[in-house]
């Protein structure tokens, strides 16, 4: 499967196997193009025993699962985190973005949320909208039709809502509620806040004969063995290779887009990470997938004499507009769920319910929404920390004493398992141009290559978001008949707000747009300053509100993807 | 019985015990780790050898595993379900303080977990002029007693006490994360199953109840094996 080298050329080289680079392999391999697949980190299967962490019980781990190598514990399915060894990055003035990289074939979607929700034309239209500067010049009606064909071909529970800014599609149905989900419910009707059923990509029922049907584990996040969920790996990359057009290189860092005289693309150049030798490919077109920031290093980094800024950096934007998604999150104390009976509540590997943003017409001092959601794991496997430091912290509500040990300690811990409802807001950030990721040029990874230095604020409108969030807590826990947890944290705290990165939805930085000064890729993801190069994965986000991106990324790629092979037909490129 | 699966019977009764294993299995003294790592959690490379390099490894020296095993059975008491050495709480902590024995991690097993032994130890020198394994179960008691509320501490014994917090946390901690804890706790997941709903007498005794609408919407787990067809509107049809 691995090839050192090759005097081959390819149709296209697809860099990145994640959610745009699965999806884009899928469709032009099933065309019939040659492809070369190049992934920086090694190959997964979540269908392999060796890999797998799905199932394993906690004790399994001699650290029970704690998270000394894996950021989120040791059956998270992700090789890297927001620190990858020897591939450093930094932030200037003060600043903090943390950059998330999964290095491996499938990429984060191994491990993400399999939230999959779609744009609504409101973010389309979002300077009409919002009043950022630039609306994507595409519309909901431009990528519908590749919304809808994503829901048939991977899996999407939900249900129909006729929500103004969150669309319908074709849902399988969704799963009952948990116990803690009927509180949310309970409570966030009385607040006048609406809660549907939670839109995620999980086969609640099949849709073919190559994936499994979820069997209710609750561990999306170690990533299924039965394919059960959604990753690039298990339902793009591991089918395409089957059909014999498409070579895997795995362990490959790129270095950069190699041009001919004129700009255009030749292939990439790459570094074997067992070997440390560098090599190259050639191919008829280059389709980067390598996450937005990744993405924009790689441009940034092709630098010749046709392009000295970096390779369709004409615009100067490359890295600019980056955003991520506004997060804030509050653990809410219900005593009505202590003491509670046992039974199997893991569930699917996310929430059962959630809201979506619900004040559309309502006046407020900040321009973008959020939704809300809820934890899933009140019941779930008891893992390292289970109890917290102080097991019996609660008793402090009941005038009860706090501390001690022996066999009052463990029943207290009994008490109190699956008391606590956490509940998280995620909102539209505003593309800023002065929120960036660009090249460090004092600083290379240890494979050589010059790395990213991020620069990112948040605004006013962002903070104001989540200080209504923090309010809405509170109005939910009253009606939730719950007990806020910590103190509110106020504008000194900036209200509780996510550092940026920190919510892994890293959107922008090759921003479309129709016009080649104020963007850089077109509608159809190409850049604007060279026909043989597309970056499909969300670096050309013009902007997501509060939306999870993968669902819009890979229907944007796909759409692309059809471009290609209609163009590469009309013999365009 | 074959090596492999005795092998696996060691591991599951007592995850991470280097020196168990080594006593048990080396005969042949050869690439146990490697055998024993077939049955573990989907590791990389990198993190298989680094298990390795602490399973076969000593931090705590005797002595100071059979104090943490004393403290340990005292915070959480043997009960119908096992007891610490069931819940593998002592190989937990010899682990983690290997484990966290990084700058990352400030030299968490030395500058912690040892240092609060020799603490708390100085504690019982002081008060009985003994060691904690020297002491009756009632002494250890009448100390803990002192150390682990909230809402008495004194100043002289706030060191001791954050030391005992610390060390409630990782043996609560392996409890709860053990087979015989997980018993206890009541946990019941972590099979395949089809999820169809909070159980009936729960919802009652919780006063909540589905919602028709809502519930009318949901999966129809009779029917999930029935390949999904939608309308062109996108209603599902199966």
């Amino acid at each position: 499967m691995e090839i050192l080298n090759t005097k081959k050329k390819y149709d296209a080289i697809i860099v990145g196997s994640g959610a745009a680079g699965g999806m884009a392999t899928k469709i032009l391999s099933d065309a019939g193009l040659n492809i070369a697949l190049i992934e920086a980190g090694p190959y997964f299967d979540p269908a392999d025993p060796k890999q797998q962490t799905q199932l394993k019980w906690t004790w399994e781990s001699p650290r029970r699962g704690s998270s000394v190598t894996r950021r989120f514990g040791d059956f998270h399915m992700s090789y890297g985190d927001w620190k990858v060894d020897g591939e450093p990055y930094s932030s200037k003035e003060d600043t903090n973005f943390m950059w998330w990289r999964s290095r491996m074939l499938g990429g984060r979607t191994n491990h993400w949320g399999r939230i999959a929700s779609r744009l609504g034309p409101k973010d389309f239209k979002c300077k009409d909208s919002y009043g950022i500067d630039q609306n994507w010049p595409i519309s909901y009606e431009d990528i519908k039709p590749y919304y809808d064909k994503l829901d048939r071909l991977i899996g999407v529970f939900g249900t129909k809502e006729n929500l103004p800014n969150d669309p319908d599609g074709f849902f399988l149905p969704p799963p009952k509620p948990r116990l803690h989900e009927l509180y949310y419910i309970k409570g966030a009707k009385k607040a006048g806040i609406n809660v549907i059923p939670s839109r995620l990509s999980v086969l609640t029922k099949r849709i073919n004969n190559e994936r499994g049907l979820c069997f209710y584990c609750g561990q999306c996040e170690r990533s299924c063995s039965v394919y059960g969920d959604f990753s690039a790996s298990s339902c793009y990359v591991i089918p395409s290779l089957k059909g014999g057009f498409v070579d895997l290189y795995t362990d490959s860092m790129v270095r950069e887009i190699t041009t001919d005289k004129n700009g255009r693309a030749t292939g990439i150049s790459y570094i074997n990470k067992k070997n440390g030798k560098e090599y190259k490919l050639e191919s008829k077109l280059v389709i980067l997938g390598a996450s937005s920031c990744s993405s924009a290093r790689i441009l940034l980094n092709s630098k010749s004499s046709a392009h000295p800024n970096g390779l369709g950096n004409s615009s100067g934007l490359i890295g600019k507009y980056l955003q991520d998604t506004v997060g804030t999150s509050k653990q809410i104390f219900i005593p009505e769920l202590m003491n509670r009976e046992t039974y199997n509540e893991d569930g699917v590997g996310g929430a059962h319910v959630y809201t979506p943003w619900w004040l559309h017409d309502k006046k407020l001092d900040f321009p973008l929404g959020y939704h809300i959601e809820t934890s899933y794991r009140n019941l779930g496997m008891p893992q390292f920390g289970v109890g917290g430091y102080i097991p019996n912290d609660f008793n402090k509500f009941f005038g009860l004493r706090v501390g001690g040990y022996g066999d009052q300690i463990r029943k207290d811990v009994k008490k109190y398992w699956g008391s606590t409802i956490s509940l998280e807001t995620r909102g539209g950030a505003l593309p800023n141009v002065n929120n960036y990721c660009e090249i460090d040029n004092d600083k290379k990874d240890k494979f050589g290559i010059p790395v990213l230095k991020f620069k990112y604020n948040w605004s006013d409108s962002e903070l104001k978001q989540a200080k209504h969030a923090q309010d809405t807590y509170e109005e939910l826990a009253y009606n939730m008949d719950g007990i806020i947890l910590g103190d509110k944290p106020g504008k000194d705290q900036n209200y509780g707000i996510s550092t940026p990165g920190s919510i892994i939805h890293e959107v922008g930085t090759t921003r479309m747009g129709d016009n080649p000064n104020t963007s850089v890729v077109d509608k159809y993801e190409r850049l604007h300053d060279v026909d043989n190069v597309y970056v499909v994965d969300a670096g050309p986000f013009v902007f997501k509100g509060d939306k999870n991106p993968t669902w819009t990324i890979m229907a944007l790629a796909w759409r692309t993807s059809e471009h290609i092979i209609s163009e590469l037909k009309k013999q365009n490129i | 019985m074959k090596r492999r699966d005795s092998i696996k019977t060691i591991l599951l009764s007592a995850i991470g015990t280097s020196i168990t294993l080594e006593s048990c299995i080396t005969p042949e003294g050869e690439n146990i780790a490697n055998k024993v790592w077939e049955y573990q959690y989907g590791r990389t490379a990198y993190e298989k050898s680094r298990d390795e390099k602490f399973l076969n490894s000593v931090f705590f020296n005797d002595n100071e595993l059979s104090t943490i095993e004393r403290i340990a059975n005292i915070i959480v008491p043997p009960n119908e379900f096992g007891d610490i050495k069931d819940a593998g709480v002592v190989e937990m902590i010899e682990f983690i303080a290997k484990d966290w024995s990084t700058p990352a991690h400030n030299n968490y097993g030395e500058n912690v977990l040892r240092k609060g032994l020799t603490v708390l130890d100085e504690l019982f020198q002081k008060e009985f002029g003994k060691t904690i394994l020297e002491c009756s179960e009632d002494e250890i008691k009448t100390v803990f007693d002192k150390i682990s509320y909230q809402d008495n501490i004194s100043d002289e014994l706030s060191e001791a006490a954050s030391f005992f917090a610390t060390y409630r946390y990782f043996v609560v901690t392996g409890w709860f994360t053990s087979e015989v804890g997980m018993k206890d706790l009541g946990y019941k997941g972590n099979i395949p199953n089809v999820w169809d709903g909070v159980p009936d007498e729960v919802l009652k005794k919780h006063s909540v109840s589905y919602d028709d609408e809502w519930i009318s919407k949901c999966v129809d787990q009779s029917k999930r094996n029935e390949t999904a067809k939608w309308d062109e509107d996108g209603n599902l049809l199966t």
